[in-house]
């Protein structure tokens, strides 16, 4: 490894939790030059609410197909910028948790992510996850601004 | 899960048959058990989303499966709809200033419990579109209260019951009994909802029958009690006590501690009972969507919330409307003809099922009794409409031709599969087609094939690169094979017939695979397989193919999610058709390759690779051999050096290394390599890969690509009964 510039090592093996598909397109623009910059590789997770008990908000079956194409979308976007990506689908009660659990499980570097805008209701509905991933976390987290700059095309 | 039924129907079934009401329920609860055992055995058969639905679909094709389809969906937006004016009028009994509640506009009068219904609906419909977080531990206080809640009452009403009140048992003749029974039957769908969420379910095999059947002996136990005691306590025939009879009887038991704990009650039954309706018809629609009979725009989740919200808002207007057209007993009838009709179909659906030769059907529950219990349970089922009124089957009947009128003009272009019925018919009239279609026939003397199984682009370059150097070093040919993973509801005919819109991605694929292994100057057949099973196809696919050897990749993302081709490979129970070479992929460099050795037969696999990559590659080898003790090294190095110049590996490097732990040790001295090649020494590696073993684990934690070799091996009767 004789890289010029110095790897950033919070950035070597980063976990980035993907949400949604818009999600995950706004989260690749806005981490993935900086990945490639720093010669890290990224591990995609997805969790799937689980009820423990009760019935799921959806299919498990209709999620997993969901998942499949989050996860085929961001690999697109990594491996266009050559950046070593792999994918993990987890299963949990508690999202925050389950991603936190995953990230001890890959011995990860940190878990970065781009927070989903949304007012106080929204996020008071779907639950606060940015805040909690970031107070709940022992590992580094890092969250990274929406990117400005435009897609490239 | 107790249903709402036994909280508000009550009075309006004793207005029907008086105290044999509770002989109403006792049938409600036998029709309902048949039924239940059917859709056990189909459960665990098939545990998909849609449940009752998926069942008829599957089997009867999807004319009967939109009819089903469309019966379920709405039976469940009936019985929401019922629900939350239960709710409304438990709202209403206890809100002082309810008589306010009372709208009227336009010529419409909206009842007071009617206005409560409607906007308990809108909760429960938004909290469901929102997503908001229903835990299991919830759903198991609220079962835990309201059979608490039950039983405080029944022991307090059985010291006040007086069985003179149960005569006349009969006021109106026992033929009143069934159609009382109609009217309460829609106490009776929660079992069906469990079936809807299969999927979900952990251990189906053994959980579904239990939690099915169990539901309806304990529900129907607890009703008919629930009704002797109601019918001896009360100071009047229940149907004079207005709409919430329950709490008025829970007053005389108990006093106003009675009262609002049985308003308590009837507020969290009809409630979970609407959340769960709710919930089970956005599964319903997801099945239906799946099977191309409604549009997946229906389908799709909610960016934020996750959920399948046009589906809940959908569903959400009509149980809206249902409730502003407000008769309880039309809706609480119209749920229940609406379900009957998918329980007589699901009934038909099984004996279909174990009728049909080679259908892959293999229910870990199998119902005693076969036929009679689906046979009773179908006759039973569409009896049971006879007793409705007018109306209700009016909509039902409504709902048969709606379902007919939508497959006719809507789905019928849409879908890509026939039941098993329909295929049953068509394989009398024609000779049996080929399960598995392929691009091109294997030749007649295949020579040495090496096939590939690809899975995603990302391995494709490196796993045929592999192959590509084995097959030349012995003039072979390279077989591609990408195993297309069929969803299980999509007959593989009709998944051929549309495998270019299916897996365009596969003929990319292909076409890569087949430069790649052209740069190699080999020879390239490329094969689609269309299949229920990804994973365990491989197995047959190399038989299929008569693969001297076969190359995998093995990861998550090779091939689906982490743990699955370990499952399959559980799946072997020992036997491997022929010599497997696993890879880890971690970048595809061969130029200095790690060979351990301890000298059984499958680091003779091994040897055979590294071979093939030194010719192709000038990879630089390097065999290694871990003693357990300095007192051994010299017993290895002599060891090392014949198995090298058995092998042919006179020019490698040969290192003896000494470690107590010794795959630890493979860990040191892959420091500086680029490939580790690693030969089972015992049988059963690739087995043990799934348990963790100490290989898996090496495999693992490696920072290099790894190559796991295992040689082919016919497994003996022993072996298989002791696993050794």
């Amino acid at each position: 490894m004789t890289e010029q510039t110095a790897p950033d090592t919070l950035l070597q093996r980063v976990i980035v939790p993907l949400a949604s598909e818009s999600d995950a397109q706004k989260t690749c623009q806005s981490l993935l030059p900086r990945i490639e910059d720093s010669h890290g590789e990224v591990i995609f997770l997805h969790v799937i609410e689980k009820g423990g008990g009760a019935p799921d908000k959806a299919s498990v079956e209709q999620m997993e197909t969901r998942a499949e194409v989050l996860f085929d979308k961001a690999e697109a976007a990594a491996s266009a910028r050559g950046i070593p990506a792999e994918r993990r689908l987890v299963y949990g009660t508690d999202v925050v948790e389950t991603i936190l659990e995953a990230a001890q499980n890959e011995s990860a570097s940190s878990v970065a992510f781009t927070p989903r805008a949304g007012n106080r209701l929204v996020r008071w509905l779907s639950g606060d996850t940015a805040l909690r991933l970031v107070t709940e976390s022992s590992i580094p987290v890092i969250v990274f601004p929406e990117s400005a700059e435009e897609p490239d095309s | 899960m107790i249903g709402a039924g036994i909280f508000v129907l009550p009075g309006e079934a004793a207005g029907v048959a008086g105290p044999a009401a509770a002989l109403s329920f006792l049938a409600g609860g036998i029709i309902a058990l048949f039924t239940a055992l059917s859709a056990s055995e189909l459960g665990t058969a098939m545990p998909k989303a849609g449940g009752s639905y998926y069942y008829v679909n599957h089997a009867l094709g999807p004319a009967f499966g939109s009819i089903a389809g469309w019966s379920n969906w709405m039976g469940l937006a009936f019985a929401s709809a019922f629900y939350a004016i239960g709710f409304g009028d438990y709202i209403v009994s206890w809100l002082p200033w309810a008589d306010m509640m009372q709208l009227s506009a336009l010529g419409f009068t909206l009842e007071p419990g009617q206005v409560g219904g409607l906007a308990a609906a809108a909760l429960f419909i938004g909290v469901n579109y929102v997503g908001a977080k229903e835990t299991g531990r919830l759903q198991n206080i609220i079962v835990l209260t309201l059979l608490g809640i039950l039983a405080v009452f029944l022991s307090a009403g059985m010291f006040q019951a007086d069985m003179n009140k149960m005569t006349p048992f009969a006021p109106n003749g026992m033929d009143a009994i069934l159609p009382a029974t109609a009217l309460i039957f829609v106490s009776f769908l929660g079992f069906a909802k469990i079936t809807t969420v299969a999927e979900e379910i952990k251990n189906p095999g053994r959980n579904l029958p239990l939690a099915v059947i169990g539901s309806v002996v304990i529900v129907t136990v607890i009703y008919v009690i629930t009704m002797v005691i109601l019918t001896s306590v009360a100071a009047q025939p229940l149907d004079e006590l207005g709409k919430v009879a329950v709490v008025e009887v829970g007053r005389i038991a108990l006093g106003s501690f009675g009262v609002v704990m049985l308003t308590f009650g009837g507020l969290l039954a009809t409630a979970s009972s609407a959340n769960a309706s709710i919930l089970a018809s956005s599964r319903i629609n997801f099945a239906m969507g799946r099977d191309r009979l409604v549009s997946n725009w229906l389908n799709e989740i909610h960016d934020r919330f996750a959920t399948p919200h046009r589906s809940i808002a959908l569903t959400g207007v009509l149980i809206l409307a249902f409730i502003a057209y407000g008769d309880i007993k039309v809706l609480a009838k119209a749920g229940a003809v609406l379900h009957l009709l998918v329980y007589g179909l699901l009934n038909i659906a099984l004996i279909v099922m174990r009728e049909a030769p080679d259908v892959n059907y293999d229910p870990d529950f199998r119902i005693p009794l076969y036929p009679w219990v689906p046979i009773f349970g179908a006759i039973s089922s569409f009896a049971l409409i006879a007793y409705m009124d007018p109306v209700e089957m009016g909509l039902g009947l409504g709902f048969v031709v709606l379902g007919l009128v939508w497959y006719a003009l809507y789905a019928r272009r849409k879908v890509d599969r026939q039941g098993v019925l329909n295929e049953q018919i068509l394989k009398l009239s024609e000779p049996s087609a080929p399960e598995v279609l392929r691009e091109e026939a294997p030749e007649p003397d295949p020579g040495f094939r090496v096939m590939v199984a690809l899975a995603a682009p990302k391995s494709e370059k490196q796993l045929i690169s592999i192959a590509s150097a084995l097959a030349k070093a012995k003039g072979g040919t390279v077989v591609a094979v990408h195993i297309v993973q069929v969803p299980d509801q999509t007959a593989l005919q009709a998944g051929a017939a549309s495998l270019e819109r299916l897996d365009r991605s596969s003929q990319l694929l292909m076409e890569k695979a087949k430069k790649d292994a052209e740069t190699f100057g080999v020879d390239i057949e490329t094969h689609n397989i269309l299949s229920h099973r990804r994973f365990a196809e491989i197995f047959d696919a190399a038989r299929e193919q008569r693969a001297d050897k076969v190359v995998v990749g093995w990861g998550a993302g090779s091939h689906g999610s982490r743990g699955r081709f370990e499952n399959a490979l559980d799946d072997l129970t020992g036997a491997l058709p022929c010599d497997f070479i696993v890879f880890k992929d971690r970048g595809f460099e061969p130029s200095k390759i790690l060979l351990p050795t301890a000298g059984g037969p499958d680091t003779d696999v091994g040897a055979e690779i590294v071979h093939a990559m030194e010719a192709e590659f000038d990879a630089e080898v390097t065999l290694l051999h871990v003693v357990r003790s300095e007192d051994e090294r010299a017993d290895g190095e002599a060891f090392l050096s014949k198995w090298a110049s058995k092998n042919a590996f006179d020019a490698a490097d040969k290192r003896v290394a000494v470690g107590e732990d010794a795959y630890g040790e493979i860990r040191r001295q892959a420091e500086g390599q680029t490939l580790v090649v690693l030969g089972a020494t015992e049988r059963g590696l690739l087995e043990r890969l799934s348990e963790g073993s100490g290989v898996a684990e090496l495999a693992e934690s490696l920072e290099i690509s790894v190559i796991l070799a295992e040689q082919a091996r016919p497994r003996s009767l022993k072996e298989r009964l002791f696993g050794t």
